[in-house]
């Protein structure tokens, strides 16, 4: 005991995240005698952590969790020695001689970017890792040692499911589509357009012709003279003053009867009812009722509810687009609330449109914010298990550890907790093997370099800051890490560098002392929506349900998702292990800057977009720290 | 069946723009209905060490109308050290009280209040002002006797402790329990393939759900910890019972003995009476001492931080879900060894 003893006060530990599952892992670092740790996050604390996080209290709402995480426990704990930094883990200055300092990374993160790199630094510095995650009740520990176990991205991990354009532009189904077209609605009026957010009809939707030639026909016509195409909606809106009935009539009316001439969709579907904004206000209204006893966010308005909602919401927004000048742009944050009521009243406009029954602020908020529910109990009895993991691992007792899966019910064998042997490394893993190789399909002439970098390296690869080199005798480099330089190669394709069906480029991150091999096979045929797929990857797909226990899918923390998540209501089954997406934060203060992974966040809440495009803000998902479960098999 | 779930015990019924706020991402998991039933509870809490303070943290950010935290020890710097409420300077002062304030500023919308007096000393009716008890210290005697108390008032009662690598957790929530569990609405969907009017009715949310209403029952302490094991029945189960409810007895037999818990200062002469203890209370159970290993007694001296927030979150959250009447609560016993990384709930007393 004496020695555990010793051993315990002499080593440095380092801990990524101070929010849900950091509070209480640092509290039971000290208590169990660790003396010096290190705790980084770049977040700051938020009056909805403040359930669970434990070591903040509402005076300290806006100030950094690392740095309050910090003076918390040396209140009962003066002796500890610890170093609080309010920073990304993902700041190149935490390079592997950093991680080399401490004994051990316990990592209490949210979303599976910073999980991946984290993964990676371990691995370069040959350090024990332990991984962990929660979601509403669930929750699951594991431990990662180079050469004797799987590392976190040994396995594939589902990626965030997302929603073919046709679907959130023509045929939605589901509120989550609507939430999802309000939310791009919001970017392309407010905030910053992009072409993978587009709101209006989509003529060149497959469905629409059984004719191929005649859908592309009419593409093409309507960008000559529909009305519709031709000038983007930003454009359209500041034309008519973001005059909000003028908006209202064209999303709900016009688009929609739009719609409704391309007759194939409604063949077997409902077809929508077009709003108009005139008749509404005539309508006997459904009136308010006082909510009660409710909270007043659960109320679900009528239509006429919906569209003040919307007027209002629009003049708010406006408003604030004046007061920022000239070419400003709004991102949206789910607790800013003029963006929330906007999106929550055009989600439910269109909603009503489409059929479907409307639904609450709080409950559009849950879906539009990817919020994941978290309460204290749950992350207490994770890191309890982070620690007595940490205590195997001191003295590498690396056959004593285990992945540990905390259920919300006992399993036949009446287990609330089930201990499971770790696996060993993938040979194939395209992170911790040898010499890790890939092959991504992809069309070379419609692929730009940008797309390469942002899309596949990053979110895909995970990758931070890449170099590439095209393995072609001469050792062309595509992409440099260093700010600028490749900077005229982004909007070229990759075909115009000579890349072509069977091309292999060399991708490295130095920071990550990772490198990559990126076989390429030219495809024409990819399907609508999709730019790359990885051979051997599981196609995309909505997250597993129930699976057995021993052996769980348990998808990790979406922030590099797109979209919003489908309601995760799985996540309370009893084996089901979740998706869980980070949670938006929140953007006000923050800029868009290419390398985004410095910068701090003053607020929570980021926008996931709809596709990868904005890798820059992806980066920066600071999420509400609801932490993930990590996938394993 | 309306009257089964008992009415919110707040004293409004609305909740707050704060408590929305403060709770939101609690409300998203459990409901409001749950929130306003946790906000009407109070809960009485005895022992304020290790596992009592992990206790007390989870209940007061849950939530609840009041928590009173009971214990009559003093300060030490052993105990000061098992837990993150009390200050450095508070050695020889009163466990609860020490702990108070950093209780209270866990939570403001929580009454926190502190006893000083030696549970033992209690009366009867001091037990019937709680919605809820949580007993950590105390003798098997004092348990049985609070539970036969209380389980017939509808109190819910609560056992746990912490030794070592290990802890248990024991709950009574009466002869009848009612709650609710939220299930998936079963949705009659349309066949695509159907071009009629099927496939043009209104949607139903794939995710929308329904509560649907349940009621256990449970037996008393004392009945789950005097198991008749000579019967047949008893011993074919015994290759699946967990030897924590062995090494449970064996403890509470120790306490009860020598008035304190194993201490790593008497290590020598502890683990001696440890063994001849579960020597005594397996041969009177009529059962072999191979069901306990004598390598226990190395793993059961003082209490681990990490295990009391292991024991302390399942047990905070069963006293939540008994307090709110929703979800299916553990029965009756939850073990944890810290060893393996296990946690089994078990049932031990009359069906």
């Amino acid at each position: 005991a004496a020695a555990l003893a010793d051993s315990l006060s002499s080593c440095r530990v380092l801990v990524v995240g101070a929010g849900g599952i950091g509070c209480e892992l640092l509290k039971n670092l000290v208590l169990t005698g660790f003396k010096n740790i290190e705790v980084i996050d770049l977040d700051t604390i938020d009056v909805s952590n403040l359930n669970r996080q434990f070591l903040f209290q509402k005076k300290h709402v806006g100030k950094s969790k690392a740095q309050v995480a910090k003076e918390s426990v040396l209140r009962f704990c003066p002796s500890a020695n610890i170093t609080a930094y309010h920073d990304s883990i993902m700041n190149p200055d935490y390079n592997v001689e950093f991680f080399r300092n401490f004994q051990l990374v316990m990592n209490a993160l949210d979303n599976r970017a910073a999980r991946n790199h984290v993964n990676r630094m371990c691995l370069a510095a040959d350090i024990p890792l332990i991984e962990s995650g929660t979601a509403g009740y669930l929750g699951q520990v594991t431990v990662i040692k180079k050469g004797q176990t799987e590392c976190y991205e040994c396995q594939p991990k589902p990626t965030q499911k997302t929603f073919p354009g046709c679907t959130i532009r023509n045929t939605p189904s589901e509120p989550i589509h609507c939430i999802v077209w309000a939310k791009y609605l919001f970017n392309q009026l407010f905030g910053e357009e992009d072409a993978d957010q587009e709101v209006s009809p989509d003529t060149a939707d497959p469905e629409v012709a059984w004719n191929p030639a005649d859908a592309a026909a009419r593409a093409t016509a309507s960008n000559k003279d529909g009305d519709i195409k031709r000038v983007s909606t930003k454009e359209w809106a500041r034309s008519t003053g973001y005059d909000p009935v003028k908006l209202f009539n064209k999303l709900f009316k016009d688009d929609i009867m739009y719609l409704l001439t391309m007759d194939k969709l409604w063949k077997k579907r409902k077809a929508p009812l077009p709003l108009d904004w005139t008749e509404i206000h005539q309508l006997e209204s459904s009136q308010e009722e006082a909510f009660g006893t409710g909270l007043k966010d659960q109320q679900v308005l009528g239509v006429q509810g919906y569209a003040q909602l919307f007027h209002r919401s629009v003049e708010t927004l406006r408003s604030q687009l004046i007061e920022k000048g000239e070419g400003a742009e709004l991102v949206w944050d789910k607790d800013d609330p003029p963006a929330m009521d906007f999106v929550t009243a055009a989600a439910n406009l269109r909603m009503n449109v489409f059929s479907m029954n409307m639904k609450s602020r709080f409950d559009v908020k849950s879906m539009a914010g990817n919020i994941i529910p978290a309460i204290a109990t749950t992350n207490a009895v994770i890191a309890g298990l982070i620690v007595l993991e940490a205590l195997k691992t001191l003295n590498s007792d690396f056959d004593q550890c285990r992945t540990i899966f905390l259920n919300k019910q006992p399993n036949p064998r009446k287990k609330l907790l089930v201990p499971c042997a770790l696996d060993p490394p993938n040979p194939n893993c395209y992170v911790c093997a040898s010499k890790p190789e890939v092959t991504v399909k992809l069309n070379v002439h419609k692929t730009i370099v940008q797309a390469l970098q942002d899309k596949i390296l990053k979110e895909k690869f995970g990758m931070v800051a890449p170099d590439v080199q095209i393995e072609d005798g001469k050792g062309t480099i595509l992409i440099s890490s260093e700010e600028g330089e490749t900077e005229a190669n982004n909007n070229k394709f990759l075909s115009d560098f000579g890349i072509r069906n069977g091309s292999r480029l060399q991708a490295d991150d130095f920071l990550q002392d990772y490198t990559l091999l990126v076989n390429l096979i030219h495809s024409e045929e990819l399907e609508k929506d999709v730019e790359f797929e990885v051979v051997g990857d599981a196609p995309d797909k909505a997250p597993a349900p129930s699976v057995p226990e021993e052996g769980k899918n348990i998808a990790n923390g979406n922030k590099d998702s797109a979209q919003p998540s489908t309601s995760s209501k799985a996540a309370e089954d009893d084996d089901v292990l979740i998706v869980d997406s980070d949670e938006e934060p929140s953007s006000s203060t923050m800029e868009a800057s290419p390398e985004s992974s410095n910068r701090k966040r003053k607020h929570h809440d980021a926008d996931t977009d709809a596709t990868a495009s904005k890798r820059k803000r992806l980066d920066q998902q600071p999420a509400d720290d609801d932490e993930d479960i990590i996938a394993l098999d | 069946l309306a009257l089964a779930l008992s009415r919110p015990r707040g004293e409004d019924n609305i909740i707050s723009e704060e408590e929305a706020a403060q709770y939101d991402r609690q409300i998203r998991l459990w409901g409001l209905d749950a929130q306003k039933r946790l906000r009407g509870s109070r809960v009485l809490l005895v022992g304020l060490r290790g596992l009592g303070a992990e206790v007390a943290k989870n209940l007061i950010l849950a939530g609840v109308k009041g928590l009173t935290l009971l214990d009559h020890e003093q300060v030490t710097e052993e105990s000061r050290r098992a837990q993150f409420l009390i200050p450095v300077d508070a050695d020889g002062q009163n466990q609860a009280q020490a702990s108070l304030e950093r209780a209270q500023l866990l939570n403001p919308m929580v009454e926190v209040k502190v006893d000083t007096d030696a549970v033992e000393s209690k009366l009867d009716d001091f037990f019937f002002r709680f919605d809820a008890v949580c007993l950590t210290r105390c003798s098997k005697d004092l348990m049985v006797r609070v539970d036969q108390l209380c389980a017939s008032r509808n109190i819910k009662v609560f056992c746990g402790d912490v030794y070592g690598y290990h802890g248990y957790m024991f709950s009574d929530l009466g002869q009848e329990h009612h709650y609710v569990e939220e299930k998936p609405k079963v949705v009659k969907g349309s066949n695509e393939a159907n071009d009629g009017p099927e496939a043009k009715k209104r949607k139903v949310d794939p995710n929308e759900t329904t509560m649907v209403k349940k009621t256990i029952s449970f037996c008393s302490l004392k009945e789950a910890l005097e198991v008749d094991w000579t019967n047949e029945k008893a011993k074919s189960s015994l290759k699946r019972t967990p030897a924590d409810y062995f090494l449970l007895q064996v403890l509470l037999k120790f306490r009860t003995d020598k008035g304190r818990d194993p201490q790593p200062d008497s290590f020598a002469e502890d683990s001696q009476l440890l063994l001849q203890i579960r020597d005594d209370v397996l041969e009177t159970m009529g059962l072999s001492s191979e069901l306990l290993p004598n390598t226990f007694v190395s793993y059961c001296f003082s209490e681990m931080a990490p295990v009391c927030a292991v024991v302390g979150g399942v047990l905070g959250q069963e006293i939540v879900k008994a307090l709110s009447q929703r979800d299916a609560p553990h029965r009756n016993f939850f073990f944890f060894d810290g060893l393996k990384g296990s946690g089994v709930v078990d049932y031990f007393g009359s069906k």
